[in-house]
Parts: C-alpha cells; structure tokens; sequence
C-alpha cells in the first residue's frame, strides 16, 4: 500500500469521514429547484435557516440587499472550508491551503474590476471573497494602487504581470472586463493544476487532476471565445500556457477560428470537451452571454466529484470532491438568491444553476 | 519427567523458554492489533458523529470488535501461562508457543483489517446510513480471521 494512502487511512479519516457526512448535508437537485420557485429573498433565507447557510443568513436584517445576502452566503461556504482546514494535517492541510490560494486570484480579479469601473473600496469590500488569504490590509492596499501591472507584482507573481500586458485600469469595461476577470482567475487555477500535477501521486493526483486540468482548459476557451466577442489581438499572451485535454493543437485551431460561433463549433467538436459543450453555438446564440460554459463546466466538475466520492475511500480526491461540491452549492444558492431578487422567472433562473442529473 | 533449564546448553533446548515466548507473543501482538483497529476505525467513527450523531453508536461495533482481538489474545495468552508446569516437555512448548504466534499474527492483521474496513464503514455511514448492515459484513469478516486463529491456538494448547 502506497505511503500516501497509509497516511491517508491513519491521519485523514476523521475528515474523510466528515465530509461525507456533511455531503450527505448538501442541497440536492429537488431543494434547490424548490428555491428557484421562491418568491422572495425572504422566503428563500427562511428555507435555509436550518442549513449550514443558517448562521450567516440569521444575521441579516430584513431589509438587507441582495449583495449582502450573497456574501453571508459566501460566508457560510467559507466557514465550512476553514473548518476542514482547521480539522486537517499535513499534507491534506498543504492541499486545502492551496485549494484556498484560488480564491486569491478571484479577490484580485474582483478587485481589479470593481476600481476599473470606479467603485469605493466599501462597496468592494461587501463583495470580497471571504476564503482569499490575503487579508482586508493588504487588499486596501492594493485598492489604492491605480497602475494594474504594479498591482499584479504585489499579489500575484512574474506570470501574472505577464498575461495582463496590453490590458490599463482605464480600458477596462463591460467583455474587456470580463476577459480581464478570465485572465486572472486562470492564473489562479494554474497555480493549483501545477501544485497537483507536480507535487501530487497516486490516486490523489488521478482524482484531483481531471477536476483541475478542466478548470484550465476551460479557462482557456472561455480567453479564446471572448476575446472573438470584443475583437482583440495578441490574445496568445493572456493564455494560460499549461493544458490538460485542450492541447496547443486544439488551441491554434480555436485562435484560428474567424468569430466566436466558429470558435464554439470548433470547440463542440473536440475530442473530450465535445460531451460538455454540444450544442454551445445554439446556447451562445440564444443568450448572447458565455455564462453557459461556467455552467458546463461546473455540471462536469460535479460529475467527476460524484465518480470521486464512489471510487477509492482514501485520497485527497474526496476533499477536493467534496469543496466541488460544497462551492457549487454555494454558487447555486447565490444564483438563486439574486435571479429571485431580480425578478427572474423559475424556467430561466435553472438554465443558470449547475444541478446533478 | 522435568526439565532443567539451567543445565541445558542452549535456551531454545527450554520449554519453558518457548512456552513463556509464545504467551507473550499472543498478548503482545494482539494488543497491537487491537490497537492499530481502534486507533484506525476511531477517528472515522468521531468524525461520522460530528456530522451524524445518530450514527456513532451502532458504528462504535468496529472499536468493540477490535477490542475483542485484545480479549482473545489475553485467553490465549493466559491458558499457555497456566499450561507452563514443570513437567513440560520440549514439544508442549513448542505447542504452546505456535499457538501463541497465531493468535497474535492473526490479530494483527485483523486489527488493521477492522481499522482499515470500520473507518470505512463508519464513513459510509455518515453518508448513508442505511447502508450500515451492508458495510458491517466487511468487518465480520476481518473479526473472523482472528477466530480461525483462535480456534487453532485453543486446539494446539488442549490437543497432543
């Protein structure tokens, strides 16, 4: 039996045992159909009162905004990773500081964007993702920076400052903004695709790398595609140079590609993405919006989590099974909450959620 | 007729010698055993009743069956003490020693055997608890080893 398994079996059972119980705890397809029928915020805070969510939701007054209500939802997520980090050891601890790292790069990403549009640090600050590790100092500090490549040194490193060349705090706006947002976040995955490619083995390294190695590829598409939407060149830098399924031949024939529907086409037809992106120029078309690549991608992550959670008892495949599973949710619930405060009816606010079949 | 082990020139010439050995060995290694399945099968078990303190009492059958390796080792282990008189002979020693290496052999494996399938089990559960009477049978049958091995020990201390 491999070491890493023993160490697994010996040291991580508690919280392998943990996690399953909490899954089993999870909002499952039905309930959460049930809340996107909800007619207000209020009836859908009262519908998670008793849910890990309950604590962070008894919080709030009733008169409280959607984004505060989205953030003790976040908080509620957050507060259940840092129980497992505090629950770990060794190596699975490495792991879950690592998996937390990515939440670095959506703070950055968010960060960047709310100061592009001329936000005040108070409104990012409701919005902040409570799992970042960088904390609200450091986060001030940057706030008050205006130049985005000298932002990118102090949070994030050489690769970073790299792949935001040709993007200004002054530029950044609606897709251009998004595409910014993409870059950032792919950064921050690759960081924790190479942590498990390179620092992983065994079954650790074969449950975690499909879910990571997707995320990349994916990030990557979604580079390509969107800078087809607003027309920019020199796209090749921003790209994420690590891939898993999406090779450098797959990703000269998306650049290649004339627009962004023969991009989707070309993406629909790959090898191994084609099972999560049929029919994607159809989705595009209808909703002139990629939010159904997210979307996509997240209903593969829980498929491959649900397989994690069936296979081998012992690796750290089932944590990161189960924090799959636990953001999604929390996404969802966030989903929902702000399509029901918007206005949305049921049948076009589930399209947006990511649900097990 | 008895034997003085004093006079012999070597200890493994001594039934006494392999008499006491094998009682050891019966008390030392199952205790490990026993050890190695609580201390597997019991932080799976805390963890499962943090999440689902309905669970834990039937899951606590894993640390009872690791416990249980203990006991049989004890048995063994105490019937060769009482079976070491001075009128042993070499090959009642001997005897009793086998008797006592397969106790504690077998209880070793077992106990991790309980450990590895409990602290599954009782994962399992904590996610399906409805699944406990299925996932149980894994652990019976890691205790049943130990009984095969006990059985033996008894035949070898109570036969020839």
């Amino acid at each position: 039996m491999p070491s890493d398994t023993i160490s697994h079996l010996v040291r991580d059972n508690y919280l392998i045992a943990r996690l399953r119980g909490k899954r089993s705890h999870l909002l499952g397809r039905q309930q959460l159909v049930a809340l996107s029928e909800s007619k207000s915020q209020t009836e859908i805070i009262g519908l998670l009162a008793e849910g890990s969510y309950g604590p962070e939701l008894s919080k709030l007054g009733s008169e409280s905004s959607t984004i505060e209500t989205e953030r003790a939802v976040r908080l509620g997520y957050a507060e259940s990773v840092m129980s497992l980090i505090r629950a770990s050891a060794g190596d699975t601890h490495e792991f879950l500081m690592q998996y937390r790292r990515r939440s670095d790069a959506y703070a950055i990403a968010g960060l960047v964007v709310f100061k592009a549009q001329g936000k005040t640090w108070e409104e990012y600050l409701a919005t902040r993702q409570p799992l970042a590790l960088m904390n609200e100092q450091e986060l001030h500090r940057l706030y008050s920076n205006d130049d985005l490549s000298t932002i990118a040194r102090e949070a994030g490193d050489r690769h970073l400052v790299e792949r935001l060349k040709g993007f200004a705090m002054t530029d950044i706006e609606g897709e251009k903004a998004s595409l910014l947002r993409d870059v950032i976040n792919g950064w921050g995955e690759e960081r924790f695709y190479k942590y498990i490619n390179e620092k992983l083995s065994g079954p650790d390294r074969e449950n975690c790398l499909p879910i990571a190695g997707s995320a990349i590829d994916i990030a990557n598409l979604t580079i390509i595609v969107r800078s087809k939407i607003i027309g920019a060149s020199g796209i090749k830098d921003h790209l994420i140079p690590s891939h898993w399924k999406l090779n450098q031949r797959a990703i000269d024939q998306l650049l290649a590609a004339t627009d962004v529907t023969q991009a989707l086409d070309v993406a629909a037809s790959h090898e191994y993405y084609s099972r999560i992106l049929s029919g994607a120029r159809q989705k595009y078309e209808e909703s002139k919006s990629l939010s159904f690549i997210e979307v996509a991608l997240r209903r593969y992550q829980l498929d491959l989590s649900r397989r994690v959670f069936l296979g081998f008892p012992y690796s750290v495949g089932i944590v990161l099974a189960f924090l799959i599973l636990k953001e999604n949710e929390a996404r969802n619930v966030a989903a929902v909450l702000a399509g029901v405060a918007a206005g949305l009816p049921a049948d076009e606010l589930r399209p947006l959620l990511a649900l097990q079949e | 007729m008895a034997i003085d082990c004093s006079t012999l020139s070597s200890v493994t010439l001594c039934p006494t010698f392999w008499a006491g050995l094998g009682a050891g060995l019966s008390v030392l290694l199952s205790a490990i055993g026993a050890g190695l399945g609580i201390g597997i099968s019991g932080p799976a078990i805390a963890g499962a009743g943090v999440e689902r303190p309905e669970v834990m009492l039937k899951t606590f059958i894993a640390t009872i069956l690791a416990e249980a390796l203990a006991i049989y080792g004890l048995v063994v282990g105490l019937l060769s003490v009482f079976a070491i008189t001075p009128t042993l002979t070499i090959e009642k020693g001997v005897r009793i020693f086998a008797a006592g290496l397969t106790m504690g052999a077998a209880a070793l494996g077992s106990g991790f055997g309980i450990g590895a399938a409990g602290s599954a089990m009782a994962s399992a559960t904590a996610e399906k608890p409805e699944i406990f009477s299925r996932a149980v049978i894994s652990l019976i049958l890691a205790e049943a080893l130990a009984i095969y091995a006990l059985v033996t020990g008894l035949l070898l201390l109570f036969t020839g």
